[in-house]
């Protein structure tokens, strides 16, 4: 393991980004979001600050930027007002919501810059943060074109579950202490759980079966998350998963920096592809004119 | 016996000669002890598991005080009980669990109950409250193991490994209890001890694996 190790990893996808550049990965992640489905309720929200044990950091703090959620709901409005001084009739419908996550970019901006190598990327995929290893320079933040790199500048965990609330932390996650970067895992431990029992009962892991807090809650089902592996390598040994139809459906490719749009079907794009960071969350929106 | 030693005369040498007394000599004693200890280990391990490379590293942890003072050497050894007998979880969880005073009495309301412990466990049984057993093996909360997952690895799915000799697999991790009275500590359980373990046997070595 340790630093070489890493950045070997690192390179080996920039070499072999035209093919895919993942042949060896065990799973590969990944997301689809619906936007048009999404209603903006931010209940992925809530679940992530339940499931994660995400420091509730108070209003003060929050409104200096250091909120803690690793799932955001960003809204946009379509016609703020329509020129010549006219403000729009209905100037408050129109709202646009984009869930927004750790990308769990394949060409991470993160990672290469992490002086201590505590971001790194793992076998499934993932974009890995390791607490114990984190200095807290915060150059992975200053470095993520999502800004979705959130830094403990206190020691949340003293204020954030007062007396009996830390009986609702979940055990699986370590509480991070001040001085440590976080972001979204995926909801890793949910992951190590349904690779743990699928590995006990010799078998591969079903479709649904490790499942984000996010895309669990989703009342109107917008998230969708599962293995992307099988359909960037058709020869892997995984299961084919809703989430690998809809990208392949969506013709949504690694390695792009746009996709293809000219189809009114085909609504799959990435945020900020142009930056080439190749994430592993596809979001659907048909292109419109506002 | 150094006392006999030729050293010339003075302040230094008297510090020096006491210096082999005080030091030395037990360190030397514990050395020996300690290579005894990893060498038994080593050839025991050799001897009963196959297919795996035992970790390597000692490591002398302070003594737990139990409220009963539970002889692991007396089951264990003596009376060749299984240790998943007791700790039945260890191969379908992540944790080896300690037993219900409930499996504890359906031996012991007939077995031995003359004795001063058992005695004492009956007391606890009949006030309807569990013995408060501390933990003598615990790894920091940041770390992720499943005891079910290395049980597979190097009982259940070992080929030519017996079930009857798992205290030897368990002895990998928690030295060998069935020798001692009360558990104590005898293996490090740190982050190197198990990466050279997960090094031998090639096991998984992303830090997502076992970190969390």
């Amino acid at each position: 393991m340790s630093l070489s190790n890493i950045l070997e990893d690192w390179s080996k996808y920039r070499k072999t980004r035209e093919d895919g550049g993942f042949h060896d990965y065990e799973h590969m992640w990944g997301m689809a979001i619906d936007l048009n489905k999404c209603i903006g309720c931010n209940a992925c929200s809530v679940a992530c600050y339940a499931e994660n044990n995400l420091a509730v950091v108070g209003r003060e703090k929050f409104s200096k930027g250091q909120g803690m959620h690793w799932m955001r709901i960003e809204r946009y409005w379509d016609e703020p007002d329509l020129g010549e001084g006219r403000v729009s009739e209905f100037n408050q419908h129109g709202a646009n919501f984009l869930p927004m996550n750790c990308q769990q970019c394949n060409a991470a901006t993160c990672e290469p810059v992490c002086p201590v190598a505590a971001t790194y990327h793992t076998p499934d995929g993932l974009n890995a943060q390791v607490y114990n290893r984190c200095i807290g320079s915060r150059y992975c933040s200053n470095n993520c074109p999502y800004r979705l790199r959130f830094f403990n500048f206190y020691s949340y965990y003293e204020d954030s579950w007062p007396a009996p609330l830390e009986m609702q932390l979940n055990p699986d996650l370590s509480v991070r202490d001040k001085g440590v970067m976080e972001k979204c895992t995926f909801c890793v431990q949910r992951i190590r759980t349904a690779k743990d029992k699928a590995k006990m009962e010799n078998r591969q892991v079903q479709d649904g079966e490790a499942m984000t807090a996010c895309a669990q809650t989703c009342p109107t089902s917008a998230i969708v998350f599962g293995d992307l592996l099988k359909h960037f390598n058709p020869d892997a040994d995984v299961v084919e998963t809703q989430v690998t139809n809809m990208w392949r459906t969506h013709q949504v490719e690694l390695g792009r920096s746009s996709q293809n749009k000219q189809n009114p079907e085909l609504r799959g794009y990435r945020v900020f592809e142009g930056l080439n960071t190749d994430p592993c969350i596809m979001f659907l929106e048909r292109v419109r004119e506002v | 016996m150094f006392n006999t030693l030729q050293l010339p005369s003075g302040h230094i040498t008297h510090c020096g000669a006491r210096f082999v007394n005080r030091f030395l000599a037990p360190s030397l004693f514990l050395l020996f002890l300690l290579g005894l200890m990893i060498f038994s280990g080593i050839v025991l391990a050799e001897g009963t598991v196959p297919n795996a490379v035992p970790p390597v590293g000692t490591h002398n942890g302070d003594d737990v005080e139990q409220p009963i003072e539970f002889p692991h050497n007396t089951h264990a050894d003596v009376n060749k009980i299984n240790c998943m007998y007791c700790h039945t979880y260890a191969r379908r969880s992540k944790v080896a669990g300690i037993p219900p005073t409930s499996k504890c009495m359906g031996c012991h309301s007939v077995i031995a109950t003359d004795k001063p412990r058992i005695k004492k466990l009956t007391e606890y049984w009949e006030n309807k409250e569990p013995p408060p057993w501390r933990k003598v093996h615990d790894v920091p909360d940041y770390v992720h193991f499943t005891h079910e997952k290395h049980l597979k690895r190097f009982v259940f799915d070992n080929e030519g490994m017996e079930v009857e000799n798992v205290s030897e697999v368990c002895a990998f991790c928690h030295g060998e209890v069935k020798k001692m009275t009360v558990a104590h500590k005898v293996k490090p359980l740190t982050m190197g001890f198990c990466r050279r373990c997960h090094e031998a046997n090639k096991g998984p070595f992303d830090c997502w694996k076992c970190h969390k």
